[in-house]
């Protein structure tokens, strides 16, 4: 029987706590959980058969879940979904050796909170009215080009110039709502990291980390962007444990 | 989950249950998507890997021209045979991709954090 690990927990553990806390709450597939400290790091675990361990909508929630619990109460590091070694003892060793970068980014990530913001629309309508709005998307490459005699090949290319003019429209729309919120980031000292058309209707998907305390301040900030872009859907999601902003490379 | 995470959504979309949903699909697509190669399939595997790489640069290559044509930089005859080789880079790819029953999805490898390549 192997562990899986949930989340690494920082700070002056009180382990009778801990361990109250930790006994109402179950890990995947019901499984009790316990706490392997090492100094003033303790990692989260339950025992798990490896080979029965599926990465389906059930386990995905009960791991989430246990990380969301302790979220409430300790300053963590959530591991990811399947993170599995095959002892305490190992656990433990692990602890020991990567202790200076588990601190380091626990106390990044201390009293602060993980936002997502999803910003999705409708790109074709988008590009649409891009379009509308200006010329130079429909000029030809050059004046000889539309001018010259029918050829298949530059007709291919003033297509595929369009095209190239459309997706370069709607980045430079995209960063524009990226420097807008941008903006606002910076007044709250937030960290960010921010992705462009990760799907065909998702135009920025991006994640914050920023004190906990300023949830209410993000909120009113993405409310005001939103009535200014009515086209767009403004999705803030949070607060999550800080899923995005653990940077460290384990050493075994 | 214990609170609802929420916060701001003007939409009608069910966004909880379509962000999970996706990301459990993710999960299943990354299985998908890597390159399984058995004595069976050597050729058809390998050619997913190759295909994905020169589809990766085939679109490279026409993002890089396309700013050169709106540029203004070509002359007509460059822009002529440069939209000739394009077009017979693209069929010659759609032929490829026929031959060994591969689909646009297939070349679009997932990595993990960083996203789809293309």
């Amino acid at each position: 029987m192997e562990k899986i690990i949930y989340a690494i927990l920082s700070g002056k553990i009180n382990h009778g706590k801990l361990t109250t806390l930790l006994s109402g709450i179950k890990g995947i597939e019901g499984a009790d959980l316990v706490a392997v400290s090492f100094d003033q790091i303790s990692a989260v675990v339950s025992n798990i058969e490896k080979a029965d361990l599926v990465a389906n909508q059930i386990n995905a929630f009960a791991f989430a879940h246990v990380i969301e619990i302790l979220e409430e109460d300790y300053p963590l590091l959530p591991m990811r979904f399947g993170s599995i070694m095959k002892s305490a003892g190992s656990i433990q060793e692990m602890l020991e050796k990567n202790y200076p970068e588990f601190r380091n980014n626990l106390q990044k990530v201390e009293n602060k909170s993980e936002f997502g913001l999803k910003i999705v629309c409708d790109t074709e309508k988008l590009k649409t009215e891009l379009k509308s709005k200006s010329d130079a998307v429909n000029e030809p490459s050059q004046k000889s080009v539309a001018e010259s005699r029918d050829s298949v090949f530059r007709e291919y290319v003033n297509q595929k110039l369009k095209a190239h003019r459309l997706e370069e429209m709607l980045m430079g729309y995209i960063d524009s709502i990226i420097a807008e919120f941008t903006g606002f980031l910076i007044e709250l000292d937030a960290v960010k990291k921010i992705k462009k058309m990760t799907t065909a209707t998702t135009i920025i998907d991006a994640v914050f980390l920023l004190e906990k305390d300023k949830k209410a301040e993000l909120i009113l900030a993405i409310e005001a962007m939103q009535s200014k872009h009515t086209g767009l859907n403004f999705i803030l999601t949070g607060p999550w444990p800080p899923y995005s902003f653990v940077d460290i490379t384990l050493k075994q | 989950m214990s609170e609802n995470k929420i916060l701001c959504n003007a939409g009608t979309v069910d966004f909880s249950f379509q962000d999970i949903s996706t990301e459990v699909d993710k999960l299943k697509n990354i299985e998908d998507s890597r390159l399984s190669l058995t004595p069976d399939n050597a050729d058809s595997g390998l050619a997913k890997l190759v295909l994905t790489l020169v589809e990766l640069i085939r679109k490279l290559i026409e993002k890089q021209a396309m700013r050169r044509v709106d540029g203004g930089s070509l002359s007509d005859d460059e822009i002529e045979r440069l939209g000739e080789t394009l077009m017979k880079l693209e069929m010659k790819m759609e032929e490829l991709k026929k031959y060994f029953n591969l689909t646009d999805r297939d070349l679009n490898i997932n990595l993990g954090p960083l996203g789809d390549l293309m």
